[in-house]
């Protein structure tokens, strides 16, 4: 066995046996207090994890689908849809398209009016590419040919005391209530609200939905336009592959995934996050040091005398100071075991109460490489905040050290 | 064996110079059991501290079978303390967390030793010094002067070519003084093991084959009982 390995093996020997017959009390609270602030180190960023996946969820669930094709640049709209649909449809990977067509109106209900963008689809392809269908608070969505109906999202329906509104709304719609819409067009109709949905999502909760055959009725023709087409992917189908082979088949109109949606702002948001975490991160890492500094320095300055002895009788300064250093590991491996218990009550709890934000109801996502990471870093820093302490005390000269 | 030339030791206080040993030279011979007995800061414990490679002379040389160990650094010295070396503290000076067994097993660990090798080595050694029933007590459950057989035995296992003894009876009662003193000569005698003591009791003359007596720092005389060296 080489001279190293006898040194570390003696060191874990030392270092174990000092945990199994050294003081019970300040080993739990060691553990305690690494597992509290492992939680800590994981906690904060699985929320902030949890909100953006939920923004993305949101986006991709009722806004654009995986990907969406939008008119070219100075195009008002996407012509030949039903050639594009088609052609669309065929393209491996995609699972269906959906299109949207916007007409501006103005919403009136009991003296409130509500200008806003009022969105024909085709109710059948629509439920296959968004979850709106999903999140009715109230009443039914669009079927397929619905004329004379509407379904209204939970911000335009508001509230009878406007007060209690975030936007501007119609003042407490509920559904079989009666609204007119004056679209720009010069066109007015009336419309029974069939139902009101409610995604939690401010990008989606204003919009306003009439099928396809309403928009031909009110604009007196069939409508072969669209403002944007929605596409889902296959669950498991890369996005950016799907976009490719659509670019390929020769479509012209504008091609984006939800991520080239989002773009630049968000990529922003999301690096402002990664800011916050890396502060509690780092905040967290201080913490861990500190107290397993204090504990080591504590202990070893108590087995000052002891390590002065160790020397004595020829146990080598690097097998004292790594039986501190591997007490330190064992501790920073038990308190992680004990922080992801703790992870993991919090995982179980979150999932049946979730943290209720404005924007939807967030669930802390706890990723495998946030998990590994911060292990990984509150490893190396127990191991460096166990190291300095045991190694000043471990090269004291040996009659200073054995005098206590 | 071991040959102490010119040896000094001065301790600087601030700007004072204290000197505690002025120029010793004397031979300690193989299977000595040499006490170092003198008044109180006469030096005898700084001489054993020398000898047994804890402390840095001022000047002077040690050589022990004929290697200069005064000059070796720092790493060789844990080396050399590990592997030809033994130390007997007045205060038994056990690690409070390891049995009797692990305590004795430690420095034979450190050599390489599998831990079965080691647990042999320090089954016989504890045999031999009497504690063969207490092998996975704790330092804290033994007596004084168990605790000082413990230590004994620690320092015997790696079989030492010198065994160095700061008033190992200090705070012990008469009876169990007389138990390691007594062992202490069995060791001598049976397995003619080098013992070098500091004491300043009287009576542990008895046990001693040679005295050299110290006062202020120096020799004040030496004192052959029994003489078994080569």
């Amino acid at each position: 066995m080489t001279e190293t390995l006898v040194r570390l093996r003696l060191s874990f020997f030392l270092g174990l046996r000092s945990l199994q017959r050294g003081n019970i009390g300040s080993l739990v609270m060691t553990v305690v207090i690494i597992g509290m602030v492992f939680t800590n180190m994981i906690f904060l960023p699985s929320v902030i994890t949890g909100a953006i996946k939920l923004f993305e969820q949101q986006t991709i669930e009722f806004q654009s689908g995986n990907i969406i094709i939008e008119p070219k640049e100075n195009a008002e709209f996407i012509d030949d849809l039903e050639d594009l649909l088609a052609r669309v449809n065929r393209v491996p990977g995609v699972l269906r398209a959906a299109p949207h067509n916007d007409i501006g109106g103005v919403m009136k209900f009991k003296g409130s009016r509500l200008p806003g963008s009022i969105i024909a689809i085709r109710p059948h392809d629509e439920v296959l590419v968004t979850g709106i269908s999903r999140m009715m608070k109230e009443g039914q969505y669009l079927g397929e040919g619905d004329t004379g109906v509407i379904v209204i999202g939970r911000l335009v329906a508001g509230h009878e005391d406007k007060s209690e509104d975030l936007m501007p709304s119609l003042g407490g719609v509920t559904t079989g209530d009666s609204i007119d819409v004056e679209y720009t067009n010069g066109v007015t109709r009336t419309y029974r609200v069939k139902g009101i949905f409610e995604t939690k999502s401010y990008m989606v909760d204003p919009l306003v939905f009439i099928t396809w055959e309403e928009l031909e009725s009110v604009r007196g023709q069939p409508i072969d336009q669209a403002t944007s087409v929605l596409i889902r992917t296959v669950p498991g189908e890369d996005e950016n592959e799907v976009k490719l082979s659509l670019i390929g088949m020769g479509i012209q109109e504008e091609i984006k995934t939800w991520h080239d949606l989002l773009g630049k702002a968000f990529a922003e948001v999301v690096q402002s996050y990664a800011v916050i975490n890396n502060i509690s991160t780092a905040v967290s890492i201080v913490i861990a040091i500190v107290v397993i500094f204090i504990v080591i320095m504590i202990k070893t300055l108590n087995n000052r005398r002891q390590i002065g002895i160790l020397k004595a009788i020829g146990i080598h300064r690097t097998t004292i100071t790594f039986s501190y250093v591997f007490q330190v590991i064992i501790l920073a491996i038990m308190g992680i075991i004990f922080g992801l218990m703790i992870l993991f009550a919090l995982d179980r709890y979150f999932t049946v109460y979730p943290i209720v934000f404005p924007d939807g109801d967030i669930r802390p996502a706890f990723t495998i490489a946030d998990i590994v990471s911060n292990a990984v870093l509150l490893f190396i820093a127990s191991a460096v905040a166990g190291f300095i302490p045991a190694w000043q005390i471990a090269r004291e000269d040996i009659l200073t050290a054995m005098r206590g | 064996m071991i040959k102490i030339t010119g040896l000094e030791k001065i301790y600087r206080l601030g700007v004072v110079e204290v000197p505690a040993l002025r120029g010793l030279s004397f031979e300690i011979h193989r299977g000595d059991f040499l006490g170092l007995m003198g008044p109180s800061g006469s030096g005898k414990s700084t001489l054993l501290h020398l000898l047994g490679l804890l402390d840095f002379p001022t000047a002077g040389t040690i050589e022990i079978d004929g290697v200069d160990v005064a000059g070796l650094d720092d790493d060789e010295r844990t080396d050399y303390r590990l592997r030809k070396m033994g130390y007997i503290f007045q205060d038994y000076a056990l690690v409070a967390e390891l049995t009797v067994l692990e305590n004795v097993m430690l420095t034979a660990l450190a050599q390489g030793k599998t831990e079965s090798q080691a647990g042999e080595a320090s089954r016989d050694v504890l045999s031999i010094v009497g504690l063969s029933n207490r092998l996975n007590h704790l330092p804290k459950e033994l007596s004084g002067g168990e605790q000082q057989r413990v230590a004994i035995a620690r320092s015997m296992v790696n079989r030492p070519i010198i065994l160095f003894a700061d008033e190992p009876c200090a705070n012990l009662d008469t009876a169990n003084s007389q138990a390691v003193l007594d062992q202490f000569h069995t060791i001598n005698e049976e397995l003619s093991q080098t013992i070098v003591m500091v004491s300043h009791e009287e009576w542990h003359k008895e046990y001693f084959h040679r005295i050299v007596y110290l006062k202020d720092g120096q020799i004040e005389r030496e004192e052959d009982r029994h003489h078994h060296g080569d």
